[in-house]
């Protein structure tokens, strides 16, 4: 009798366990999300890198963009500001293209053509257009804001959540709703699968190389494919350097005329 | 003779850039500063004949640039001032006037920070400020309109200056000074290789004109200077300009037994605006422009004292496509003085002059194809000037570039009437590296 009485008890300890460890860990498809673009685009208060993008056309031609990208948060999770300094290809080089992220309104962008010493400004309001002719587009690279999908969580393997995001103004987008996975371990996201109108599969963008950098995991290989096209374009994130100080300042007119040799020296 | 060493030399060009395809930047001496460049061929087919020195042509030559950038770091002072030095050198074989290499010193210049918030480049530079497109009221650096009707690339716009510009900056505001100790005025068309109205002839004239430019003599008071405080509130930004030089076009009128024409004093005062609006870019710009020669408009052979007005809009309509539109309004002070002093004969200008204008600019695969469209019209004066073009990016190499340029105008002495005998069409194939 005792022994079915403490079986009995055991059993409801552990359904209350489960339930409370359930209650107490599970996160909504919201809270992965946050986790996982924090992990993207926000970690460190600055970040400097070296981007090297190989497009590859159907046909295997290859061009090439060679760029130093700064970045500074203004405001957690929120605010940032980016330096782009194009070393290659040879047309452009010298050429600076510059961010202030915003959430909810248009980013500003600015664009120092040095052949000119002309300090144009970009209108910018579509976020899906290609970066700089790769198959990556500016969201990829600078990030979508968690407000702008709405997320559900499809399934939950041993290593990654799946989430399905769905876009709450798909007029302003050219998908229907895609799937991301991220890494329970680390909310790397580390793949991401584009459906049109019809469902059909059109853009992935693969993470192939994730290393620990100052502590952080970051992502340092990855590939975009269109598969409408059958190109595809490699970003190879080199000499990541987090927290180093850059200040603000660095952000403005004077270092588009003038690129800060300390800041985008590689 | 001329021409077959012309072509000779273009089809030598593109047999080479075969050959030198993938070549990219290159070292000095192996580890001294990277050298890049492009060169360039390009041919501008002419519609009109008119009395220029070629009836068939106005654009072919072979052009090269190099260039280079290299830090000055020898002596402690300099590399702690950060010191650079810029170099940009162009040959030019042109084939219009001559068929022998032309060498020029695009860019030399050193830039430098003795204060953390001061920059200073001085040297030969290319000068730009302002918001407008292709509509310039307070950048007064000088321009080449001949290479922007012939079709040359965007960049040879821009004519450098001697100057040194010194930039101060501080949390609220920056401050530009710019010394141009020599004064540069504008490349305008003079009927050698682009036709134009001669003021003396009242026609358009080639190389018949008799037009004749005073030059500024190269004195200390021929010297001009230029400034720009700015700053930015959030995401807008405010300029207010100063000027005090020359007319960049030789609108006065001097010794008219000689037809002799010049350059005569004017100081300009300005202010610009730009920043986001309805979901895309705006901008409006003010100019006054201040005849110091003829403060009262009285004087017929100096223009009145003038202001401009300048609204901008451009938007991304998404899908690599962009609008962008501008209208530009002048306005003639001391009209009446003015109509005072025309005498029988004169063609008087109208008290003000509307500009509008149109870009378009659709990127297609990949933004390898480049689809352009700038236009000019101004209702009023009837006259327009349309520059399309298509641009591809080969490769990160090459790219081919055909457009053309077509003025049309009602009257002859319009800005763009005056010049519709030289409408092309060009193609140019450039490798940069």
């Amino acid at each position: 009798m005792m022994g079915k009485r403490i079986l009995l008890m055991l059993g409801m300890a552990m359904m209350l366990g489960i339930v409370y460890s359930g209650r107490g860990l599970a996160l909504t498809a919201d809270e992965i999300v946050d986790k996982a673009i924090h992990v993207a685009f926000y970690q460190g208060d600055d970040m400097k890198v070296n981007v090297i993008m190989k497009i590859v056309d159907s046909q295997g031609r290859v061009r090439k963009r060679n760029i130093v990208m700064l970045r500074k948060d203004i405001e957690e999770d929120k605010e940032q500001k980016y330096y782009v300094y194009f070393l290659e290809p040879p047309d452009v080089e010298g050429m600076v293209y510059m961010v202030w992220k915003h959430l909810g309104r248009d980013d500003d962008r600015w664009l120092y053509l040095p052949a000119l010493d002309l300090v144009r400004r970009i209108a910018a309001t579509d976020k899906r257009s290609s970066f700089v002719g790769s198959d990556f587009v500016y969201e990829d690279i600078s990030g979508r804001t968690r407000d702008q999908d709405t997320h559900e969580l499809v399934e939950e393997k041993d290593d990654v959540y799946v989430i399905k995001c769905v876009p709450k103004r798909p007029e302003t987008v050219e998908f229907a709703y895609y799937i991301v996975q991220i890494r329970k371990d680390n909310f790397v996201p580390v793949k991401f699968e584009y459906y049109d109108g019809t469902g059909k599969l059109f853009r992935t963008i693969e993470v192939l190389e994730i290393k620990d950098i100052q502590g952080y995991p970051t992502v340092t290989k990855a590939r975009a494919t269109n598969l409408e096209t059958g190109g595809h374009t490699d970003l190879d994130y080199k000499s990541v350097e987090y927290n180093l100080g850059i200040p603000e300042n660095i952000f403005t007119e004077r270092y588009l005329r003038r690129p800060p040799k300390k800041w985008i020296k590689l | 003779m001329g021409r077959g060493l012309f072509i000779a030399g273009l089809v030598s060009l593109l047999i080479l850039g075969i050959g030198l395809d993938g070549w990219s930047a290159f070292r000095l001496f192996g580890s001294g500063p990277w050298i890049r460049g492009f060169v360039e061929g390009s041919y501008g087919l002419k519609l009109h004949e008119d009395d220029t020195k070629h009836d068939e042509y106005n654009l072919a030559e072979i052009h090269f640039q190099l260039k280079t950038r290299m830090d000055l770091d020898a002596n402690d002072l300099l590399a702690d001032w950060g010191a650079q030095l810029n170099v940009k050198l162009e040959g030019v074989l042109d084939e219009y006037f001559d068929t022998t290499m032309n060498y020029k010193v695009r860019e030399l210049n050193v830039s430098f920070s003795p204060f953390d918030w001061m920059d200073v480049k001085a040297g030969r530079q290319i000068l730009t400020w302002g918001t407008g497109d292709y509509l310039f009221i307070n950048d007064l650096f000088p321009k080449d309109y001949v290479s922007f009707y012939i079709g040359r690339d965007d960049e040879y716009l821009k004519k450098p200056s001697d100057a040194i510009r010194v930039s101060m900056f501080w949390d609220r505001a920056s401050l530009d000074i710019v010394w141009i100790p020599e004064f540069i005025p504008d490349t305008v068309p003079i009927g050698e290789r682009v036709s134009f109205w001669d003021p003396y002839l009242q026609r358009v004239a080639g190389r018949d004109s008799v037009m004749t430019i005073v030059d500024r003599s190269r004195k200390i008071s021929n010297s001009e200077y230029a400034a720009r405080l700015y700053g930015s509130v959030g995401s807008y930004e405010w300029a207010l300009y100063y000027f005090d030089g020359f007319y960049k076009n030789p609108t006065g009128f001097a010794d008219q037994s000689n037809y002799e024409v010049y350059y005569p004093n004017l100081e300009v005062y300005g202010a610009s605006f730009r920043g986001p609006v309805f979901r895309g870019i705006g901008n409006v710009e003010f100019g006054y422009y201040y005849s110091k020669e003829d403060e009262d408009g009285e004087i017929r052979e100096i223009p009145n004292s003038k202001v401009k007005l300048l609204l901008g809009y451009e938007k991304d309509m998404g899908h690599d496509f962009r609008i962008g539109m501008q209208w530009q309004y002048e306005y003639m002070l001391d009209y009446d003085e003015y109509l005072h002093s025309l005498m029988p004969g004169d063609i008087p200008s109208d008290v003000d002059k509307h500009t509008l204008t149109l870009r378009l600019t659709k990127q297609l695969w990949q933004q390898t194809l480049t689809l352009s469209l700038f236009v000019f019209w101004s209702p009023d004066e009837e006259d327009t000037y349309w520059r399309p073009s298509v641009s591809y990016d080969v490769n990160d190499n090459w790219t081919v570039t055909v457009g053309a340029n077509f003025m049309w105008g009602k009257d002859n002495w319009t800005d763009f009437g005056q010049v519709d005998r030289n409408s092309n069409v060009y193609v140019r194939v450039r490798y940069s590296f």
